[in-house]
């Protein structure tokens, strides 16, 4: 298959379409790594098994799709299918025959594998409809679930490289430029800086050699969107990255991936086979005078590694670690060429932009943040996973309407965005339209799109010290604000979770935080407080709670509660083996006697008593 | 040239160059712990941070380590701000914490009026600052025998494997300039140890003193084209020998010209 | 016509006041430094000869620093060390095969002959104009013998 021009392009796109019409249905098994790990690989095996067996009139494996993840991975196995959009959860092999039988071949649906929503109960039938998607605006994970994640083809069918292809024979560099800074699209990866912006830097500096470098690292704990997005739309990453080389004038580009993520990088690797067998990728492109190639750098397994001069050092082969410099990398970057970074989520938005116009874009979202933006939502929400919603869209719908609540009926207390170095947010805020600027304004940040929701059982002095255990562990130790600096906020919030505060540890961590955040050399140690001062600012009370009256009052912090047994105590001896330190004794019918020295605060009694005789203090 | 302002004085800088160069040429005395001319900049204690500000922006500053920050037309820098200098108070106070027996640290601390730590001590903790100018030495003159290894609060400064270092030449470089005389070595007349590795001393031929490790003259003989004899006399008996040579040349001159 | 050292040890007296006047010329926070330049009889106790850097086009001490502290000034010739970039490793003084590369042990500095800028003290005080810094000229005189 070569594509030398764009009809190549139109031709092969049409001629695949007509060959799948003789399927009228399709079965999408997602592949991505949450249904793999949940056996989705099986889901596959056993559907072509079934065909091994017999003939199933107008189905075949071309019609079935491994395609790449929903989001909804807590939900999954996931098959969908086509085209009446037909959407199963948790799928067992057992159940495959039964999808042939009912769903492929007398079209039928079948109740039992459908989605019940989790705060009605209501099934539903169609992807669609399920609130968890219902909200949503899928730009950047336009074809998650939508394609087989790993092939060209496939690509191409749903309107893949057109985008690059009308950039190259019909658009000059700077009009591409252009294009991109008037749709407003900021980089997705944390910072928010318009990528138009540094593309033209990179375009206007002057040297032989430029790089396109792709962000795929992905370090924040929980975070998955661009896993997610390489796994299933590799090409899409690949044609970002390709109208961005011929905008800025770039022959090689680097696609970043974070060593924990094999499955991305064996479906980028043949994305990137793929084109460079077609011709996409390497010389005279479209028989244009553009030649460029993409290798995948393996990342060195560091959170601090995504940091761009740490990830432009390990990339040539250096330690990863950020470096200080006053230069920035837009002129001299990977190996001290311009290079233009962007993340994989900022990429895929770049094709979108360049088929349906710059005005389209810039009509989505807010005035400063056009577009949309994924999330991983995750923590005490009932529906968890991946999300795409346009940029404005408020807190309150992404945890309630999307999210379908907090689990149990709780009552909200903060959601924490931004990833490690994010903040929290308070109920006060739930109305906040989400972009760039207004995060930051409240005290945190969009970050890469972290979203964990916490409900009134979450201690905030407990989150911040987890955060800031994190960024110690993560600081690459060079810069001294960073390095010793955190280590002491990490020290101070600790001795406060165990009942050490003395009065006045809250203003010395707000003024050492004021030393790290202005001193610090990189990103990591500049915004490393924020989780520590935006739960301050919004939870003081909680704080002084823990170092006043040593009391913490979402019953988390191990020192300073108890667990005691009330006089509720129905004697069912139900705790004494759930304890697993011997800290219960008791007769059965009789309150049962809990050992405080023995005790280790573990919870487990409190999880089995049915009859509310456990009080946490 | 680049005119710039640094606490109401003009100065002229060359172009490119640093704005501690600059500082330090003023004869201002700002810190700077990780600082050595012979290695490029690392950015890593943040001492030497100051305030730059220009007239153009209305008001605003920004907050850059003078070490690795290149001259920029009509700047105008303060070295020793309000802001700055609790910066250098609270870092000071951070390195205190950290190394609390280190005389350097606490000699440059109370510069900064910290006299005692407002965080928890690290009773155990050791003098090295991890400001890398020992590995950085190392590195500049093509040895690379140590390296700062490790991340965070954890990193340190080691052989590989914490093993006698192969590449190490006994030269003694990073130990000279370390700035809290944190690495150990003992130097003999006869051997040099350091890194847990033993030198031996080259002898003069001539008297037995020493100067540098054998290791270090075959190195140097062999990468920069020196003859090796030259390694095999001091400089006292080289001196000794000029002058007997120039003496000798001299008398026979003048009993050629009598 | 760049100016040189010229030395004439028949005229030397042994007298160290050029070792005073570079000690002076060099001096550190105010105190003496080691002098650059030492009068040594050698074991000819007739001749006294002032052994200092002759600035040798290919210099073992250059070649010999690894860091780059030592360069030439283009403008005297000299062969000047740059203190700051300076290891003290100590290199430059094993190699100079003229042992006028020193260590000045009281500052713990590496020091060699600098030409004090363009204007040698040592020559300037020489009283018997043993040593000389002015243009070489190449007298074609025949030697007898
Ligand atoms: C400690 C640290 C970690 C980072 N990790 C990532 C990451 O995993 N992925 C990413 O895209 N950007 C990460 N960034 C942001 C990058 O430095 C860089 O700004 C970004 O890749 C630029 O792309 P964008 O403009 O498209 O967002 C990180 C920054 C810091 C300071
Ligand atoms: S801020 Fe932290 S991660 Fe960044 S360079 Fe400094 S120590 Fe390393
Ligand atoms: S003594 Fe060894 S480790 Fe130290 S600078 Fe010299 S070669 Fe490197
Ligand atoms: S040993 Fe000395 S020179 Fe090396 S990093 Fe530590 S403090 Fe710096
Ligand atoms: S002692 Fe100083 S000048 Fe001499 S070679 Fe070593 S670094 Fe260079
Ligand atoms: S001297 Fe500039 S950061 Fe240390």
């Amino acid at each position: 298959m070569q594509i030398k021009e764009v009809e190549h392009i139109k031709k092969l796109r049409n001629k695949y379409l007509a060959s799948q019409k003789k399927f009228p249905r399709k079965v999408m098994v997602c592949c991505g790594t949450g249904c793999l790990a949940n056996g989705a690989g099986k889901i596959v095996d056993a559907f072509t098994d079934a065909l091994d067996k017999r003939e199933i009139k107008h189905f075949a494996v071309e019609a079935i799709k491994e395609t790449g993840c929903h989001g909804f991975c807590e939900q999954g196995p996931l098959v969908i299918i086509e085209p009446s959009g037909t959407f199963y959860t948790k799928v067992k092999t057992k159940d495959v025959d039964k999808i042939i039988e009912q769903s492929i071949e007398r079209n039928e649906v079948i109740e039992s594998l459908l989605f019940a929503e989790p705060k009605s109960g209501e099934k539903i039938e169609k992807y669609g409809d399920v609130d968890f998607f219902k909200h949503q605006h899928r730009l950047a994970l336009r074809n998650l679930g939508k394609i087989s994640a790993d092939s060209i083809i496939e690509y191409i069918s749903v309107g893949g490289y057109k985008a690059f292809a009308k950039a190259v024979t019909t658009m000059k560099p700077d009009e591409i430029i252009d294009e991109i800074v008037a749709s407003g699209l900021r980089g997705r990866g944390g910072g928010g800086f318009p990528a138009g912006r540094k593309w033209r830097t990179c375009r206007e500096a002057a040297a032989d050699t430029k790089y396109v470098v792709c962000n795929g690292d992905e370090g924040d704990p929980g975070a998955f969107m661009d896993r997610s997005i390489m796994e299933g739309d590799p090409h899409a990453v690949l044609e970002g990255m390709m109208i961005a080389a011929f905008a800025v004038g770039a022959d090689q580009g680097y696609i970043y991936v974070r060593d924990e993520y094999p499955l991305a990088t064996t479906h980028l690797q043949k994305a990137i086979e793929d084109c460079q067998e077609s011709g996409l990728l390497g010389e005279n492109i479209l028989g244009k005078d553009f030649s460029f190639s993409i290798k995948i750098a393996r990342g060195a397994g560091a959170f601090v590694c995504g940091e761009s001069s740490a990830l432009m050092r390990s990339i040539a082969g250096e330690i990863g670690e950020p470096r200080a410099k006053y230069v920035r990398s837009v002129i001299k970057g990977l190996y001290d060429q311009p290079t233009v970074l962007n993340n994989v989520e900022t990429y895929v938005n770049v094709p979108l932009i360049i088929d349906k116009g710059s005005s389209w874009f810039k009509g989505i979202g807010t005035e400063k943040s056009s577009g949309t933006k994924v999330f991983s939502l995750v923590g005490k929400v009932r529906n968890t996973g991946l999300i795409e919603v346009g940029m404005g869209t408020t807190l309150r719908e992404i945890i309630f309407d999307i999210g379908d609540g907090i689990i149990d009926n709780r009552p909200f207390k903060a959601v924490q965005t931004g990833g490690p170095s994010g903040g929290c947010l308070p109920a006060e805020h739930l109305d906040l339209p989400v972009d760039f600027d207004t995060l930051t304004e409240v005290g945190s940040m969009m970050g890469s799109g972290g979203m964990i929701v916490m409900d009134d059982k979450t201690c905030m002095v407990d989150v911040a010290q987890y955060f800031l255990g994190f960024l110690v562990e993560e600081s690459c130790g060079k810069c001294v604000p960073c390095r010793e600096g955190l280590f002491q906020l990490h020290k101070l919030i600790t001795r406060i979770c165990e009942g050490k505060g003395e009065e006045g540890d809250l203003e010395k961590m707000e003024h050492l935080s004021q030393t790290v955040l202005t001193a610090s050399l990189c990103g990591l140690g500049t915004s490393g407080p924020n989780p520590l001062l935006s739960t301050i600012k919004y939870f003081r009370e909680e704080y002084e709670a823990h170092i006043r009256d040593k009391k913490c009052p979402a019953g988390v912090c191990k020192s300073l509660i108890k667990y005691e047994i009330n006089d509720k105590c129905t004697g069912c001896m139900a705790c004494i083996p759930a304890c697993g330190y011997d800290a219960i004794t008791g007769e059965k019918k009789k309150i049962h006697i809990l050992d405080q020295d023995k005790c280790t605060k573990c919870g487990a009694c409190y999880a089995v008593c049915k009859f509310e005789a456990i009080d946490v203090s | 040239m680049v005119n710039i302002t640094i606490n109401g004085k003009t100065a002229q800088a060359k172009e490119g160059e640093m704005l501690l160069s600059v500082i330090r040429r003023l004869k201002i005395d700002v810190p700077a712990l990780c600082h050595h001319e012979a290695v490029e900049p690392l950015g890593a204690c943040r001492l030497c941070m100051v305030e730059i500000t220009k007239t153009e922006w209305d008001g605003w500053s920004k907050f850059v380590t003078s070490c690795l920050y290149p001259v920029e037309p009509d700047l105008i820098v303060s070295t020793h701000s309000d802001q700055v200098n609790e910066i250098r108070r609270t870092i000071m106070d951070l390195y205190l914490a950290r190394h609390p027996n280190s005389p350097e640290i606490r000699k440059l601390a109370e510069e900064y009026g910290v006299l005692k730590t407002s965080y928890e001590v690290q009773v155990d903790g050791d003098n090295c600052i991890l400001c890398g100018i020992c590995t950085r030495i190392c590195d500049a003159m093509g040895f690379h025998a140590i390296s700062l290894v490790g991340r965070g609060h954890g990193k340190t400064v080691a052989p590989p494997l914490n093993e006698a270092p192969p590449d190490c030449t006994g030269c003694l470089s990073c130990a000279l300039n370390c700035p809290t005389n944190f690495i150990e070595f003992s130097d003999q007349d006869d051997k040099r140890t350091i890194w847990n590795k033993e030198f031996e001393m080259l002898a003069c031929v001539k008297c037995g003193a020493t100067t540098i490790t054998r290791e270090f003259a075959e190195h140097l003989s062999k990468n920069r084209d020196i003859p090796f004899e030259y390694f095999e006399t001091c400089d006292s008996c080289h001196r000794k020998e000029t002058s007997l040579t120039m003496g000798r040349i001299a008398a026979w001159t003048k009993e050629a010209q009598s | 016509m760049k100016n040189r050292f010229i030395v004439n040890p028949v005229l030397c007296t042994g007298c160290r006041t050029c070792e005073l006047a570079c000690s002076f010329a060099h001096s550190v926070d105010g105190q003496m430094g080691r002098s650059r330049i030492y009068p040594l009889d050698g074991g000819m106790t007739d001749l006294w000869v002032p052994v200092t850097c002759l600035q040798c086009e290919e210099a073992a001490c250059v070649k010999s620093c690894l860091v780059n502290a030592l360069r030439r000034n283009p403008d005297t010739g000299a062969i000047e060390l740059n203190e700051d970039i300076c290891v003290k490793c100590m290199a430059c003084i094993a190699a100079c095969p003229f042992g006028c590369a020193l260590h000045d042990t009281q500052h713990d500095l590496i020091i060699k002959c600098d030409l004090c800028g363009g204007d040698p003290a040592c020559a300037k005080f020489c009283p018997t104009k043993a040593l000389e810094y002015k243009p070489f000229e190449t007298k074609k005189k025949k030697l007898a013998g």
